[in-house]
């Protein structure tokens, strides 16, 4: 702890800076940022850095009930990655949404990145601004977790992270939303008291394939050799909502295709394709019985055929006299021996 | 939904052959549609119902207000964003080829070339980002003496270096086992020249040697060069039958031991008897055969079970 505060120290003239930058920046939302200030200065002790803390950016991360373990092992890593989220009990399903935006307010957390499982098997991601929106809600595919042994590289719990984005975002409205959304709920607070004062690693955001893939890399040296961290992940964009979870829809993905749609689509090709081999195989069934019954009568069988005589049926009535045998009527060795004894 | 009525203008063509024909996209009225069906034109299945393609809602205007209200301009050191194009690829860059898909588009079912599209993005956004970091005195590395938690535990990070190594070895062993194969198989190749040159020069000199009793020549010299050669060629063999022999014993010497004391050394110690690190919990108790595999679905017997085999007799 002591070399956390001597590296803090010598640093005054950044704080200043930053401090000038705010007045600069926040004109608009000035008075309920500073209201905010002065409800939180009271429970919030003071940061142990020199710099003022000044963006008071918190994220709600949850989940409804029945995740599995591999988005609750997601869950765990985004909360190690984002010193500035907080946690809470998995809600209910029978809970409407919109109650998420209460807990987000009773939390004091004003950005909310919320899991849904359905099934047991698909999840949802909404990443909401929390009162006033906007929100958007992604299908998660392909999750890989910090657990896994692939990724090697490793990274300060809580230092802040750099966010890398793809051209592409900017070219169309409905990426730059997520950008700026992902921007304020990724991007950890400068002088948060759990940060640490270092930038060691990376997420990148790139759109392929009409998705958003998700990588986290470590910045191991100066020239820009990386190692993967974890998690990573790939969202589906559904529909971007000008509400917190709700309101007036203001995207929706015209390539997304539900996974349950998704899964009957694969099995109603299997079994159209059983129901073609069987209409086959019943097919060949039926050629094969027919041919039959046409190669037994040959038509051309009869053309050369001249109708012969008819000879007159002669019935035997007495039985046919047995064969005399060539055969002589030798005796056996032991007989003639008797005989020529006599 | 609407009806797909493609089918139903081929009818009406059909119906109006020999009358002059109206608008082309007329709608049909019932009256027509009961004569072609008297006709006999119109069959059920011929009209299918189609979906109506689903409208999706993109509104721009709504996108860019929300976008306005919702921005936050806050310096940069605050959010740390960068957007850029990916990094140049050294690597196929190396190799000379023509550079692929780079801008924009790529291939996501190619792993490899994702994975490098990602990490370029994320090492030109590090280079861009330094020099910035640097302005603003944010270190990218911790000093040696800075502890602090870190995201992943040092367990962890054993069990990774462990599998790293693991991998490596299984590599290097594959590797080795390659080597000694393609050896094997050049040293059969080298025995059987061997063998076939040794019956050369057997051949060689008798023949030498019927001249010399035939009286052909006087010269005796093919017995130095024969005896030369002999030389060698038992060098060679004697060198080969001592080497596999001493691996060969080695080999034993070390399963049975050789000298010393052979009693009393199989017996269990106090070590050995607590030592349980060859125990497997999937093995043990003759579990491992029926559970472990069924779960994996790795190998599935083909083979159909035998009330299933003996159906399939009686049918043929």
């Amino acid at each position: 702890m002591s070399a956390f505060k001597r590296k803090r120290g010598g640093r005054g003239p950044v704080d200043k800076k930053a401090k000038k930058a705010k007045i600069v920046a926040d004109g608009g939302e000035a008075p309920r940022e500073t209201e905010r200030e002065e409800k939180n200065e009271i429970t919030v002790p003071a940061p142990v850095s020199s710099g003022k803390w000044t963006n008071k950016e918190r994220v709600l991360i949850f989940s409804s009930r029945g995740i599995n373990f591999r988005t609750r092992h997601l869950m765990q890593d985004l909360r190690t990655m984002m010193p500035h989220s907080k946690a809470d009990t998995k809600m209910d399903r029978k809970d409407k949404l919109f109650v998420v935006n209460e807990v987000c307010e009773i939390k004091n957390c004003n950005k909310c990145l919320f899991f849904e499982a359905k099934k047991k098997q698909d999840l949802y991601m909404w990443v909401s601004n929390s009162p006033h929106g906007p929100s958007a809600k992604f299908l998660v595919q392909n999750i890989h977790t910090l657990a896994e042994l692939k990724m090697t590289g490793n990274c300060l719990k809580g230092s802040r992270p750099l966010l890398s984005f793809d051209p592409k975002f900017d070219k169309e409205p409905q990426y730059a939303l997520l950008k700026e959304l992902f921007i304020q709920t990724f991007s950890t607070p400068r002088y948060h008291p759990k940060s640490q004062p270092f930038v060691d690693h990376v997420f990148t955001f790139t759109i392929a394939d009409n998705r958003i893939w998700f990588r986290n890399y470590q910045i191991i040296e100066e020239d820009a050799s990386l190692v993967e961290i974890g998690p990573r992940f790939v969202l589906n964009l559904i529909k971007i909502f000008q509400g917190s979870f709700g309101g007036p829809t203001l995207y929706e993905n015209p390539g997304f295709q539900s996974p349950n749609m998704h899964r009957r689509e694969i099995r109603l090709a299997a079994a159209a394709k059983v129901r073609e081999k069987q209409m086959v195989k019943e097919m060949q069934k039926m050629k094969r019985t027919d041919t039959k019954v046409d190669l037994v009568r040959d038509i051309t069988a009869d053309v050369f055929l001249t109708p012969a005589e008819e000879k007159p049926v002669h019935i035997e009535t007495e039985a046919p006299e047995p064969k005399v045998s060539k055969k002589k009527q030798k005796p056996f060795k032991r007989q003639r021996m008797q005989m020529a004894r006599r | 939904m609407v009806i797909d009525n493609r089918s139903m203008e081929s009818v009406e063509e059909e119906a109006q052959l020999g009358q002059e024909s109206e608008e082309e996209n007329s709608e049909l009225s019932d009256d027509e549609l009961q004569e072609a069906f008297t006709k006999g034109l119109l069959k059920p299945g011929m009209n299918v119902l189609v979906d109506k393609p689903k409208k999706f809602v993109n509104n721009v205007e709504g996108l860019k207000q929300c976008l306005a209200e919702f921005r936050r301009d806050l310096p940069w050191v605050e959010r740390l964003d960068m957007t850029n194009l990916p990094a140049e690829d050294i690597i196929s860059k190396a190799e000379g080829k023509v550079p692929s898909p780079a801008n924009g588009e790529i291939n996501a079912d190619d792993d490899f070339q994702r994975e490098m599209f990602f990490y370029r993005q994320a090492q030109a956004t590090v280079l861009e980002a330094l020099p910035l970091l640097n302005k603003h005195d944010i270190a990218t590395k911790r000093p040696d003496d800075y502890f602090a938690e870190m995201a992943k535990s040092d367990q962890h990070m054993q069990k990774i270096r462990k599998k790293l190594i693991s991998k490596q070895m299984i590599l290097e062993k594959s590797e080795k086992a390659k080597k000694l194969r393609e050896q094997r198989k050049f040293g059969k190749k080298v025995q059987v020249e061997v063998i076939q040159k040794r019956q050369r020069e057997k051949k060689a000199m008798m023949s030498a040697v019927k001249k010399y009793q035939k009286g052909m020549t006087d010269k005796l010299d093919f017995l130095e060069g024969d005896k030369k050669a002999g030389k060698d060629s038992s060098q060679v063999s004697k060198k080969a039958q001592n080497k596999g022999a001493n691996a060969k014993r080695k080999f034993k010497d070390q399963k049975f031991g050789f000298g010393g004391k052979k009693s009393g050394k199989k017996w269990n110690t106090k070590e050995s008897y607590n030592d349980v690190s060859s125990f497997r919990a999937k093995v043990a108790h003759a579990k491992g055969g029926k559970g472990g595999k069924k779960g994996k679905g790795g190998k599935q017997n083909k083979r159909p079970g035998k009330s299933v085999r003996k159906k399939m007799k009686g049918r043929s």
